[in-house]
């Protein structure tokens, strides 16, 4: 779960990393109470989940009241669903450094990244100067000690009192990852400020879902739109495309694979709904997120273990009957006891298909409008 | 022979009376699988399917020696079930559990790396060596999916599984051993943690791996092709080629895997350590006649 940036400040904060003065704005009047307290001039920061907001035009400068306004006003009315922004007193800048801890799979720690120049070009340098970039690994039943941090401001080069400000935010960011159970916890850019001291000037905090729950609930503020707010609700794997044929299928790697065999075809999806692991018992839910979007065709590819073939058959069958959709409905339903999932739809008129790619052409087909 | 698993291995079950637990056990049983104990805590002295229960694994190993844990756990459960079985001395461990805290999961590899253990999973269902025994929840019964032969197969996902390895089969061959790595984010065991077993496996014949867009495993089984350290023919199959770029963590997760996890970029890095790789499931069958041939 990706949280706002507003959400990944507070967190530092209460660990006690410094942060720009600031205060969260949904309307005019929020605005200008806001700029009151940060003064000017001041940042004007749209609250949205996606990267890259500065090339976007979604981070602004304002000098004077009715310039935060009218900037303010600029993000809420803009393409991107701005509903929220964050309003902060802008940093007298000396340099920027770039620190994250995430963790690196193949050791199994947790890992600090970090840079002497930070910023939005922090990637290209990655990739073009490996060298510049610091990492230190740290075991998560030590935890942090003394020498992680001595090689993490050492490995960037600094010295004196930006040494032991930087060392003290990345005791405090470690504190976060650990404490809030992140998969992520970025500062870019850390500024470090020309009267001393260091002030995290953006914050991206990714909590891992099986933790998230507890501290972070699922708002409709997370989502793009009213149906993947829902199906996360239901905790069901949703994701809304622009083409013909929706896809309930069993397992993400299942999945991928029939949206690569229907655009291989010819054809195009139109979403994708998770039929299969823990909500394989859960057809009608799964059917009625599918319905959501126009589609021409439903097609439902399972080859299950777990999530026994005949379940899915029974429940698809039951589906079908309560919510009566409208278009044709292909299934390649196999796996756990799959001759009874064939009896049970061949009772209710459909046909059980055995080969997905058979099935793949059969909906690419129909969504064509050609007689299969 | 095979890897990790045959028909020799003895193996406890933990979470032996659960729902699932029981249900599995008994068709691992049924398959032929060596299972010596299982352990649910204040159950000892039932038996389930004939198999003794302990309250804890050590309680179990002091009577039966087992090799593997096969746990049928629920997640939060999972991180002190599998640190039991090594504290008991069990170097490979099989979890199914899926929804283990990332953080658990950097615990859980460390710890079994520090043991010289092997936990396969979570977020699997386990591993097979068809015909011989069965650890996790797998319907070796359906027979057009799972028949004994000399392909090996390494997996990242669930039911692309079952789809792969039926046209395994009906391109004529079967399989030696089939590890489900799992779909976690730290998966225990890494695909080229395996690849040596597979190697030294005079059954193996050929390995297939399944692969998925994200994380570097496919691109560390090309590193350990070159390295010659894998030399026998391997088909890959990855899905998500057509699929829209997978979730992004930010700019660390551009930095830490260097520009690895995409689709294309495995395909290219198998390709170029000698692997053939599948668009499709159906040509991993006819791939494996072409390599299998060539050699």
């Amino acid at each position: 779960m990706k949280l706002f940036e507003f959400q990944a400040k507070e967190a530092f904060a209460e660990q006690g990393i410094p942060i720009p003065a600031g205060m969260v704005a949904t309307n005019r009047e929020e605005v200008l109470k806001a700029v009151k307290g940060t003064g000017l001039p001041c940042m004007i920061k749209a609250q949205v989940l996606r990267g890259g907001r500065g090339k976007a035009g979604l981070i602004k400068r304002a000098l004077s009241e009715a310039e935060a306004v009218e900037k303010a006003e600029g993000l809420f009315n803009s393409e991107y669903n701005v509903r929220k922004v964050l309003v902060e007193a802008a940093v007298d800048i000396d340099r920027e450094l770039y620190m994250a801890v995430t963790y690196d799979p193949v050791d199994a720690r947790a890992m600090f990244i970090a840079c002497a120049e930070g910023g939005v070009e922090i990637e290209k340098l990655a990739a073009e100067h490996p060298d510049t970039i610091v990492t230190v690994t740290v075991d998560m039943d030590w935890g942090l000690m003394p020498h992680h941090v001595r090689d993490l401001t050492f490995g960037l080069g600094l010295e004196g009192e930006t040494a032991k400000a930087v060392g003290d935010v990345a005791r405090k960011l470690f504190k976060v990852f650990r404490d809030t159970g992140a998969e992520l916890a970025e500062i870019n850019p850390l500024f470090i400020v020309k009267s001393g001291g260091v002030i995290a000037g953006d914050g991206k905090l990714n909590i891992d879902d099986c933790v998230a729950g507890g501290k972070y609930p699922v708002t409709r503020e997370y989502f793009d739109s009213d149906t993947e707010y829902e199906a996360a609700l239901e905790g069901i794997p949703y994701i809304p495309f622009d083409g013909d044929i929706a896809l309930m299928c069993g397992g993400a790697g299942l999945t991928t694979t029939v949206y690569d065999l229907v655009h291989y075809a010819g054809g195009s999806v139109a979403a994708y709904v998770e039929f299969g692991g823990p909500n394989y018992t859960r057809a009608r839910d799964a059917m009625r997120l599918c319905l959501k979007k126009t589609c021409k065709v439903l097609l439902v590819v399972t080859f299950g273990t777990i999530a026994r073939a005949d379940v899915m058959a029974t429940g698809l069958v039951e589906a079908i009957r309560e919510l009566k959709p409208a278009m044709p409905i292909v299934t390649c339903i196999r796996g756990t006891n799959e001759e009874e999932a064939f009896a049970t739809l061949r009772a209710a008129g459909i046909e059980p298909l055995y080969e997905t790619e058979e099935a793949v052409q059969r909906a690419v087909a129909i969504a064509a409008g050609r007689n299969a | 022979m095979s890897i990790f698993l045959d028909a020799n291995t003895t193996v406890e079950v933990q979470g032996a009376t659960g729902k699932e637990g029981a249900y599995w056990l008994k068709h691992m049983k049924e398959m032929g699988t060596m299972v010596v104990f299982g352990v649910t805590p204040g159950k000892e002295g039932q038996k389930i399917e004939g198999v003794p229960v302990f309250s804890s694994v050590r309680r179990g190993m002091k009577q039966h020696a087992a090799d593997l844990a096969m746990l049928f756990v629920p997640p939060r459960f999972t991180k002190d079930a599998i640190f039991e079985a090594l504290d008991a001395g069990i170097t490979k461990i099989v979890s199914i559990a899926e929804g283990v805290p990332v953080h658990e999961l950097l615990q859980i590899r460390r710890a079994a790396l520090s043991c010289g253990a092997m936990v396969i999973g979570g977020n699997t269902s386990g591993v097979i060596s068809p015909g011989r025994a069965l650890a996790g929840c797998i319907p070796y019964w359906i027979e057009r999916v799972y028949r004994q032969g000399d392909i090996g197969v390494m997996t990242r996902s669930g039911s692309l599984t079952n789809e792969v390895t039926a046209e395994i089969v009906k391109g004529g061959f079967g399989v030696s051993t089939l590890i489900g790595v799992g779909g976690d984010m730290v998966p225990g065991t890494r695909f080229a943690e395996l690849l040596p077993l597979y190697e030294n496996d005079p059954e193996t014949r050929a390995v297939v791996i399944i692969g998925e867009l994200g994380g570097s495993m496919e691109e560390e089984v090309a590193e350990a092709m070159q390295a010659k350290i894998f030399t026998k023919p391997m088909v890959a199959f990855i899905g998500g080629r057509t699929a829209p770029e997978g979730r992004r963590m930010g700019h660390a997760g551009a930095i830490v895997s260097g520009g690895r996890g995409s689709v294309s970029g495995k395909v290219a890095a198998l390709e170029k350590a000698g692997a053939l790789t599948a668009a499709k499931p159906s040509q991993v069958g006819p791939l494996l006649r072409e390599i299998t041939a060539a050699r």
